[in-house]
């Protein structure tokens, strides 16, 4: 093992003696687990009591929290200028009127990213409207620029830092991990102690959540900008300021547009968590719909949210593409342009003030897509029920039930054991470091059983994920048509909150760990899909014509060019993939996963911090297992 | 050069007095307008709307207050409670915990009296079980019946489908101290639970579970509460020992401490608000099984029942 673990190139040969390596490893923790079944369950005595800590430092929160300085001058004007903010987004939405807000947007839009995009942005505001949901979109349109604009202030300054020194780079990347792999839910309950119910709270968290690609993606333009054009211009005397504000930010402008595409993308993805804390917006629509299990009216807002989603993908995407030429501009374009943008959002707000005194969007103009889609549901409940049902019993009593008790039966240590193999077998010795102590530190915090319960169903999660989106990511890299025709899907899929189609999961796969499989599945596929289909694509063209010239077939040309030469894509596909199910354990046990994710969310309903923090401690630390595991296969040096 | 910096500076300008004229027009719109406005928690479940949908009609319609209702959970509407942000909390199911952190001891919160809705919690099965197997009804019986329930998840146990992780439960320790031979499996979200429910229940399945009334889907499903031992005050002491049924709740309002004085006659007609669990669920049942929205079915309740309403109005 120890050659595997130098970093000498490695070729195939090399590369089929680590499976091997790795089909033994298990072989051993089935021997151990044949052989000392429940002999040696994870110590109590190890348990470091956290979780009682926790529930000590909530107690003094709750108890002060209307005296102590730290939140009578802290977080009280946090929460309150937070509060204004948002206010102050959603008047100015409200003042605007409904034709306003449309005008205005879309002509926004024009200006940012081409006429269009002006287009798509008013096709997207009518249909809120459309759809009955214009007040409540407008409050959630609110609370996500608001939580964007706060992210990129904190997140970009913090990305140009990181861009520039390595030291800064290393300390913020395991902070970043952290923040994106703890489960929303397991902070929002500090979050409401700290800053307050409603908006505030509802900013910070989806702040929390969405400034890791800010400073990520911020942080690789600034790397990304040609060190020739820095050294042209500090030869030529410029101050450091100079550099970054003429050099620097514009020549990293198209990567930092996708800096501000991502962090919009993860703040949408808090609309629904934000109602648990009273935020409002679309997310009390889903909310209330899944308490009458009416999942027309939940997928009704649940669309609403997918537009909007995308409306602002598409807009900040081709905002950051264009590249604009200031010679060829006519006056037309410069000056009447504006102007008329100008002078139509004014029409369009004397128009909704005067003419339409300020009513909302009208109701009759709308219609409900809630009868046919319930309609659907109970169709496909009554007749794919039988094959779904023969699905779920094949994956409890075949898969899920042996892993979880081969996971939470053997002995703790050969566990570890075995991640530790496997860590030194695909990524080394820090790897290895790294994934055994997050392992162990699962069982410190005294959750091993439950947070092998969950491993057990992330690894099944993962590999269907995994299987089914290679395939189809193979199939649209070979097929422009097909591509196309997916794409709006997995958009949707990517966007629609999860929420939507758990009563659906649940009505056709029988609440426990298959409808929460299923969900991660939906929510993981996207991204795996994605990558897959960019790594195949993005194999060099001289390399597949020269194959196609030799006269190897197609299946040829996949199996032994495109898939070998895509290696390291398909890899942080797997990886990708691996994260994204895990996001999904605290939303699974609302279908009947229990285990971790049930942890975070009876601890945010009842009141136990405590168990809710350990609970999505342990998945923070799971995750960091899975990750340097299965990253470690991507860094390793290719042949 | 000139022109476009003239151009830019006319945007900003359009763009401040939009913002503005904004925040003129509702500067009138804060938590505080003069008393004139009541913050209303909104749980989730569909009993809950239905108090919060009929006291926002009457507060409206019969006394001018602006109602805000903010759907939220029930953990952060009592720290809402706490902070000032919210007024009053319409149906309150126990929470011991909370009762004593903020109303016993920081003393921001207040006990609002009784909703006069009785919560039972417990644990229920659908009637055709009950006509198959009459002496089910009898918790002594379960473990008889426990095949029936079994399922993939339950591990050749009977399966007990748990209620929303929110909710008061002492299931756990009731199939172990009572030496029960059944799995609990948890729907995790009462979502989830009743999705389960009726899909048992349109296949004439045997389910058995967590239920509480009241509740819409009786109005639509027949189900049956078995009788586990019973309940003698101070048997649920200790959540880990409890071997009884559930208590019987007396739902309560609770109140914002600051809101009973300064509530003016919202508070009178929240404190009056007082009426059956036949009359919530003919609301609930309008919102949940007719799929009317919430002020529709309020305004046609208040229209048919002003006998009731009469009595909470401010003397």
């Amino acid at each position: 093992m120890t050659a595997l673990a130098t970093s000498a190139p490695v070729t195939p040969r090399r590369r089929t003696r680590r499976w091997v390596w790795a089909v033994g490893v298990l072989a051993v923790l089935l021997a151990g687990f044949a052989l000392l079944n429940g002999v040696f369950p994870f110590p109590a005595r190890l348990d470091i009591g956290l979780s009682a800590r926790l529930d000590e430092a909530y107690a003094w929160a709750v108890k002060n929290r209307d005296v102590s300085p730290l939140f009578l001058y802290g977080f009280n004007y946090i929460s309150v200028g937070l509060g204004s903010l948002v206010t102050i987004v959603n008047n100015l939405l409200i003042a605007l009127t409904w034709p306003g807000v449309i005008v205005a947007g879309a002509a926004l839009a024009g200006w940012a990213a081409g006429r269009r995009m002006a287009l798509v942005t008013a096709g997207a505001f009518v249909c809120f409207g459309v759809l009955g949901l214009w007040d409540d979109s407008m409050t959630t349109l609110a609370l996500m620029l608001s939580s964007v604009l706060i992210a990129l202030i904190i997140g970009v300054p913090v990305g140009i830092w990181a861009g520039r020194r390595d030291r800064v780079q290393r300390v913020v990347t395991p902070i970043l991990d952290f923040m994106q792999t703890m489960p929303s839910l397991a902070y929002l309950m500090p979050m409401v102690l700290l800053f307050g119910i409603g908006t505030p709270a509802a900013a910070v968290a989806t702040v929390v959540y969405a400034i890791p690609p800010a400073v990520r993606i911020t942080s690789l333009a600034i790397r990304g900008v040609p060190p020739a054009a820095v050294e042209a211009t500090t030869s030529m005397g410029s101050t450091p300021w100079q550099l970054l504000t003429k050099v620097r930010l514009p020549l990293a402008r198209s990567t930092l547009l996708l800096a501000v595409n991502q962090t919009i993308m993860m703040a949408m993805s808090m609309v629904v968590i934000a109602s648990i804390i009273g935020a409002g917006g679309l997310g009390d629509d889903i909310y209330q719909a899944l308490s009458k299990v009416n999942v027309g009216t939940a997928l009704q807002a649940g669309l609403a949210i997918v537009i909007m989603a995308i409306a602002l993908d598409r807009v900040t995407n081709a905002a950051g593409r264009r590249t604009r030429t200031h010679v060829d501009r006519t006056a037309l374009a410069r000056y009447a342009l504006p102007a008329g943008g100008l002078a139509g959002i004014v029409v369009a707000v004397l128009v909704g003030r005067v003419l339409l005194a300020d009513e909302s969007f009208p109701e009759n103009w709308s219609f409900s897509i809630a009868e046919p889609v319930n309609a659907v549901v109970d169709w496909l409940q009554n007749h794919v029920a039988p094959a779904t049902d023969a699905i779920t019993r094949v994956l409890v009593s075949g898969v899920f039930d042996p892993l979880r008790a081969v996971l939470t039966d053997s002995p703790w240590w050969l566990v570890i054991a075995a991640v530790v193999a496997l860590g030194v077998i695909f990524g080394g010795y820090r790897v290895a470091i790294t994934a055994g102590v997050s392992t162990l530190l699962v069982g410190l915090l005294g959750v091993w059983d439950l947070g092998m319960d969950t491993l057990s169903q992330v690894i099944v999660a993962s590999v269907i994920t995994i299987g089914v989106g290679g395939v189809i990511g193979v199939a649209a890299a070979r097929s422009d048509v097909f591509a196309a025709v997916i794409r709006p899907i997995l958009d949707a899929m990517q966007t629609m909150p999860a929420f939507v189609y758990l009563i659906p999961v649940v009505a056709l796969f029988d609440a426990g760990r298959t409808p929460a499989a299923i969900a991660a599945v939906i929510y993981a596929l996207p991204v795996v899909i994605r990558l897959v289909n960019d790594g195949v694509r993005g194999v060099s063209r001289t390399a597949v014509e020269a194959a196609t010239a030799m006269g190897s077939t197609r299946w040829q040309l996949l199996f032994k060019v495109q898939l070998p030469l895509a290696r390291a894509s398909l890899l942080v596909a797997m990886n990708q993939g691996i994260m994204m199910v895990l996001a999904m354990v605290a939303i699974g046990a609302l279908v009947g996963a229990g285990a971790l994710g049930y942890g975070v969310v009876f601890g945010l309903a009842q009141n136990q911090f405590g168990l809710g923090m350990c609970s999505g401690l342990a998945i923070v630390f799971l995750g960091t297992m899975l990750d340097r595991v299965s990253q470690g296969a991507a860094r390793r040096p290719l042949p | 050069m000139q022109y476009r910096r003239t151009l830019r500076r006319g945007t900003a300008l359009a763009l401040a007095a939009v913002l503005a004229a904004g925040c003129a027009a509702k500067t009138t719109s804060g938590a505080d307008s003069g008393g004139k406005t009541v913050n209303i928690a909104l749980n989730s479940w569909v009993g809950y709307e239905a108090d919060a949908a009929v006291v926002k009609y009457l507060l409206e319609h019969e006394l001018h207050y602006t109602v805000k209702l903010t759907q939220i959970d029930e953990q952060p509407a009592w720290q809402a409670l706490d902070q000032g942000t919210l007024d009053v909390i319409l149906e309150n199911w126990g929470h011991q915990d909370l009762v004593k952190t903020y109303i016993q001891q920081k003393k921001t919160v207040v006990d609002g009296g009784p909703t006069g809705n009785k919560g039972v919690i417990g644990w229920y099965v659908p009637k055709y079980v009950v006509d198959e197997h009459p002496d089910i009804t009898n918790w002594k019986n379960l473990n008889k019946y426990a095949s029936l329930f079994r399922t993939p998840e339950s591990g050749g146990k009977g399966q007990f489908l748990g209620g929303s992780p929110s909710y008061v439960t002492n299931d756990k320790a009731l199939i172990k101290n009572l030496k029960l031979n059944y799995q609990i499996v948890f729907a995790g979200s009462e979502a989830a639970e009743i999705t389960q429910v009726k899909k048992l229940y349109k296949q004439k399945k045997p389910a058995l579970f967590y239920f509480y009334t009241p509740q819409w889907l009786f109005n639509q499903l027949q189900l049956v509460k078995i009788n586990l031992p019973k309940y003698t005050p101070g048997c649920d002491a200790d959540p880990k020992k409890v071997a009884c049924d559930y208590p019987a709740y007396d739902l309560n309002k609770v109140f914002r401490k600051g809101f009973t004085s300064s509530g003016g006659k919202a508070y009178q007609l929240l404190k009056n608000f007082r009426w059956t669990n036949k009359q919530q669920n003919e609301v609930a049942g309008m919102i949940a099984d007719q799929g009317l929205d919430r002020d529709t079915a309020a305004k046609k309740w208040v229209e048919a029942n002003k006998s009731t309403w009469e009595k909470w109005m401010p003397k």
